[in-house]
């Protein structure tokens, strides 16, 4: 790591100046990309912006239906927080599931989405469920934020604020940890939105988070796992690497989408059945 | 049969479950070797080749003049003058038809070329690690590339690229064991012949602990004090001075904690030699750690072996001969122990556990564009075990019959040992007979089909795989093991050893031997290891090959012994008798001629009382049984252990704790190359792939959730108190155990590890057909 200058920021407006006096200045929230690249000295910032303290970016809250987490929430406190599994235990479910107990308890929402890193578990919820990524300067719907590896709708100096999540019907994750890395090699996140409405996102599997819309027409017709049987994801733009051909993680990709859409089918029977 | 009930010969009064050392390393009290610290120490950072082959046209280090606290670089002319240049080589000096062994010069930093990514170029020494990270930046190395070659069979055709002038056809050495003219005879008479190839994949230790080291020069003796995790001080000062050619009275070795050894500790490295120029030249300690990517890359590998085993049979399904062709890929120099060990080890067990006439192997030895490879826990053993036993499982599956049946009709039966095999070993004892009925009894393999059935409806591929295997451990490379005890005013018995624990757990097994002897509560035992305290060191071997508890062990017991003796002597002057009207019990001299007593602390409150005992050992051969059951999720490939049953034969156990934990890791190593641990080479650039955690799989502490532990001794009569070194075993064991289940889970010959989820979906996928008829 090469030396330099750490700066806790208190408001969001602070940060701006910030940026715009710093070209070579980066924001860190809980630093798990971050740091582990200036340690392998492929990152080096001239400055340091902790904004993990500032109170725009707090906070979790239901209201008309949706779901509002600030930005730098980590991913602790979203498993733990009764709201979120109230409202979408889905969602509370993959940040329980995201990297080890250190990750989670460092980690932030908003930096998730931000690096877009396609092997993540936010982006899948965030596009699955049709969230709107609230920022510095304008709200970004997902299917417009997420467009290819750790590449996002987000220009120089925007910071994400908010993410704001509609909630579904149901919801749920599954993931196949990648053997090495604990990363998605192929995670589907699966909501209902109203009784037609089904959303696929498939993380981990190709260059970026995206929805299976085979999969969501299958299913908005019937929500059930043989529905998705007789599809393929298309193979063509997945990635290729020693620990998986494309083929092998199209069928991840479909293995999870059932398996999600089968834990769908118990999660409602549980609560019909006034179980939790 | 008392042979096969647990020894008398040695009881261990005072049971210990917990291990002395613990509390001290879980409370980060240990001290390892990034812990020891010179007030006015430099530390040193490696400019290292990105690239696998290339000449070095020009290093041009102006620019690290720019960067405060530079104080100065070392290239391969500085190792040239120092005369750094051949780390020791423990090969042989003749191999196959008089072929003299061609050991390749490895300079410590590199003269003229670079053969593998990692190959240190040039050290910077700075007053701070950050500055010498820095300025390694600032280095310019003009490289001209050369085609580089990453597989072993490519580096031994005509035409491959040459890594060493003085190395044709990059072949440094073969070696051959047995006769081959039996076998050729056995395998063309056979009834049946069955021929099996399988790759022992490269991989590496990853210890806890990375690579570290602190070097002192010290100008009034001129001589090396020297702190990095070493197996044993004498083989680390024996390899330094090889290294350095010094004598080995010019190196001392102080160290405490060791994370993880697995023979990756035992090579010299050239780093280290690279810092004595200059600690010299600056009269300075110089201090480096390791990250983690130079561990992946430089850290010796281990395994790495293409094994064809080729095995003749007659109409009875006897074993009559076995032919083993092996290659061992070296990397780009030869590491001390490396081709020796890969060659050594499995001529000793070449007949596995069985009963085989004929025997031969030819072993090749190719040097690629990869990082050196050395020994790894069982060196060969468990390579050779993994070989055999596949190849019998691959019999089995062709004659159609129960591989428990074929193992059963080819064991050594018991009556036979000591047996003589045909590669010259004489393997001391085991009853495979006896222990593997045991095994499949405990395992219940008669009753297998109704667990395939209940899994195959849930869906599940069910499969069962066994292995039984020996190995030779313990014999040592030193003329002998010392241990010495010495007592104080207080009663405390200090033992001294050179036999350095790894996470082995002297502290506790060493304590408990010799207080077992002498009558005394474990407590009172004090093990120090290493040149700790002393001016001159000890006689022994270091911890490797399973030898500790056989060698060092064992003469805790023989210097207790002759401590009682050395003190009987003593007390009868003070007890007013002859020596040998003393008797000795719990920690006090008496005598019925007298009614005096005295005890130990009080005689060595008076007189020195201590004493060195010592003892020379050959090989012991613990064996084993492992079954194993899994169960394979057909849509993942995710291969889930439905249950694992060790049986084992180790002798005599001191530490049930410790052999359990021992069985526990080398189990758990061996399911880590399995399933998933593999260094892997780009073929073309010659790149390593795998060098981060997030491409190494390493095994998980949930892919074994349990395992069944069962015992079936014979003991060894090598040392007094029948111990078989069993810290490899576990391992040997694994490979095969694990592998032979999932080829029977998946109905296929064979499958090279490891055994990805991937992988392993792939293979359902292009056998779904015979798969559907199978189960």
């Amino acid at each position: 790591m090469r030396t330099f200058s750490y700066v806790k920021a208190t408001s969001l407006k602070q940060v701006g100046e910030l940026l715009a006096a710093n070209a070579d200045a980066k924001l860190l929230a809980g630093g798990m990309t971050l740091i582990p690249t200036m340690k392998a000295r492929l990152a080096q910032p001239s400055h340091l912006i902790d904004i993990a303290g500032i109170a725009e970016l707090s906070g979790i809250e239901v209201k008309d239906g949706k779901l509002t987490i600030g930005a730098a929430t980590k991913h602790v406190e979203v498993a733990k927080s009764a709201v979120v599994k109230k409202a979408i235990p889905a969602l509370a479910y993959l940040a329980s599931h995201i990297g080890d107990p250190q990750v989670r308890n460092r980690g932030t929402i908003g930096g998730s989405l931000a690096n877009n890193d396609p092997a993540a578990d936010y982006p899948s919820a965030a596009l699955s469920l049709n969230a709107t990524i609230v920022t510095s300067k304008r709200e970004i719907a997902a299917d417009d934020f997420f467009q290819g590896m750790f590449t996002t709708a987000l220009e120089a100096g925007e910071v994400v604020v908010k993410i704001v999540f509609p909630v579904p019907a149901k919801a749920a994750y599954e993931k196949f940890p990648h053997p090495a890395s604990g990363y998605a090699m192929a995670g589907s996140f699966v909501s209902q939105h109203g009784k037609n409405v089904v959303r696929v996102a498939i993380t981990g599997a190709g260059p970026g988070v995206f929805r299976w819309k085979d999969a969501e027409a299958a299913l908005g017709k019937k929500l059930a796992a043989a529905s998705v049987e007789g599809l393929s994801v298309d193979a063509t733009d997945l990635n290729e690497d020693m620990h998986g051909t494309k083929e092998y993680r199209a069928n991840l990709a479909k293995v999870m989408t059932k398996r999600a859409v089968a834990k769908l089918a118990v999660t409602a029977a549980a609560s019909k059945s006034g179980g939790k | 049969m008392d042979q096969h009930h647990h020894s008398q010969l040695f009881k261990v009064g005072n049971a210990q479950v917990s291990r002395l050392e613990d509390i001290r390393l879980i409370t980060g009290n240990g001290k390892y070797s990034s812990d020891w610290n010179a007030p006015d120490q430099l530390h040193a950072c490696f400019l290292r080749s990105d690239r696998a082959h290339a000449r070095i046209v020009s290093i041009n280090f102006d620019k690290v003049g720019q960067i405060k606290g530079v104080i100065g670089v070392y290239t391969g002319a500085d190792a040239k003058v120092a005369g750094y240049l051949r780390p020791p080589s423990f090969l042989p000096a003749t191999g196959k038809g008089g072929m003299k062994a061609r050991v390749p010069e490895r300079p410590c930093l590199a003269i003229g070329k670079v053969r593998f990514v990692g190959d240190p170029v040039a050290m910077v020494i700075a007053d701070s690690h950050l500055a010498a990270q820095d300025a390694c930046e600032l280095i310019e190395v003009v490289y001209e590339d050369l085609p580089a070659v990453v597989d072993p069979e490519d580096a031994l055709k005509p035409g491959a690229p040459q890594l060493h002038d003085d190395v044709p056809g990059n072949n440094p050495y073969e070696a051959e064991s047995g006769s081959e003219a039996p076998v050729t005879e056995a395998i063309a008479n056979a009834a049946y012949v069955v021929k099996l190839t399988v790759d022992c994949t490269r991989v590496t230790a990853s210890p806890m602990e990375p690579r570290a080291a602190l070097i002192e020069y010290k100008a009034d003796t001129d001589s090396y004090v020297v702190h990095t995790p070493s197996q044993g001080v004498n083989m680390t000062r024996k390899q330094f001075a090889t290294y350095a050619n010094l004598g080995e009275d010019k190196f001392r070795v102080e160290i405490q904690d060791v994370g993880g050894g697995f023979g990756q500790r035992s090579t010299c490295y050239p780093e280290y030699v690279s810092m004595m120029m200059a600690a010299k030249a600056l009269q300075r300690p110089i201090k480096w750690v390791s990250t983690r990517t130079e561990s992946f890359l430089t850290d010796t590998h281990g395994r790495a072996n293409i094994i064809t085993c080729t095995l003749a049979m007659d109409k009875n399904a006897q074993f009559t001969g076995l032919r083993v062709d092996w290659l061992t890929d070296q990397g780009a120099y030869l590491s001390p122990t490396g081709p020796a060990g890969h060659i050594r080890n499995p001529t000793t067990c070449l007949n596995g556990v069985y009963k085989i006439p004929a025997l031969y192997a030819h072993f090749r030895v190719a040097l690629t564009n990869t990082g050196w490879v050395a020994a790894y826990r069982g060196a060969g053993r468990p390579d050779i075990a993994y070989a055999i036993e596949r190849v019998v499982d691959a019999a089995a599956r062709e004659l159609n019959m129960d591989p428990a049946d074929l193992r059963r009709r080819n064991y050594v039966p018991l009556n036979e040992y000591p047996y003589k095999s045909a590669t010259g070993s004489t393997i001391e004892i085991a009853d495979l007979p006896g222990l593997s009925a045991k095994a499949l009894t405990l395992a219940d393999w008669s009753g297998f089909e109704a667990r395939r059935a209940a899994s195959a409806k849930k869906g599940k591929l069910r499969g069962i795989g066994m292995s039984a295997v020996i190995e030779p451990t313990g014999a040592g490379t030193y003329p002998r093991d010392e241990i010495e005890l010495s007592v104080n005013a207080d009663g405390l018995v200090t033992l001294h050893t050179v036999a350095h624990s790894q996470g082995q757990g002297h502290e506790t097994s060493f304590a408990m031997v010799t207080a077992n002897a002498l009558g005394i509560p474990t407590e009172r035992i004090k093990v120090r290891q290493g040149d700790a305290d002393r001016s001159v060191t000890m006689v022994g071997n270091h911890s490797g090959g399973s030898r500790t508890m056989v060698g060092a062990g064992t003469v805790c017991h023989i210097a207790a012994n002759k401590l009682i003796d050395a003190g009987k002597s003593l007390a009868a002057e003070d007890l007013g008798v002859e020596p040998s009207q003393v008797s000795y019990s719990k920690g006090e001299f008496s005598s019925p001629h007298s009614k005096k007593k005295i005890t130990l602390a009080q005689l060595a409150a008076k007189k020195k009382l201590s004493v060195v005992g010592e003892g020379t050992f050959t090989s012991t051969y613990p064996n084993g049984c492992h079954i194993t059951e899994v169960e394979i999720d057909p849509e993942t490939g995710v291969t889930d252990i439905a249950s694992y049953l060790s049986v084992d034969d180790c002798g005599h156990i001191v530490s049930h704790t410790i052999v359990e934990g021992q069985m526990h890791g080398a189990v758990v190593q061996g399911l880590g190359q399995v399933f998933g641990e593999h260094i892997v080479y780009d073929k073309e650039s010659g790149q390593m792939i795998t060098g981060s955690f997030s491409d190494y799989i390493m095994p998980r502490a949930g892919q074994l959730k349990s395992m069944q532990m069962e015992e079936y001794t014979t003991l060894s009569k090598i040392g007094p108190l029948g111990i078989k070194g069993m810290g490899e075993s576990g391992c040997t064991a694994s490979l095969p155990a694990l592998v032979n289940a999932v080829s029977n889970a998946l109905g296929v010959k064979h499958l090279d590890m490891p055994l990805t989820p991937s992988k392993v979906w792939a293979t359902i996928q292009q056998n779904k057909a015979h798969l559907a008829k199978h189960h």
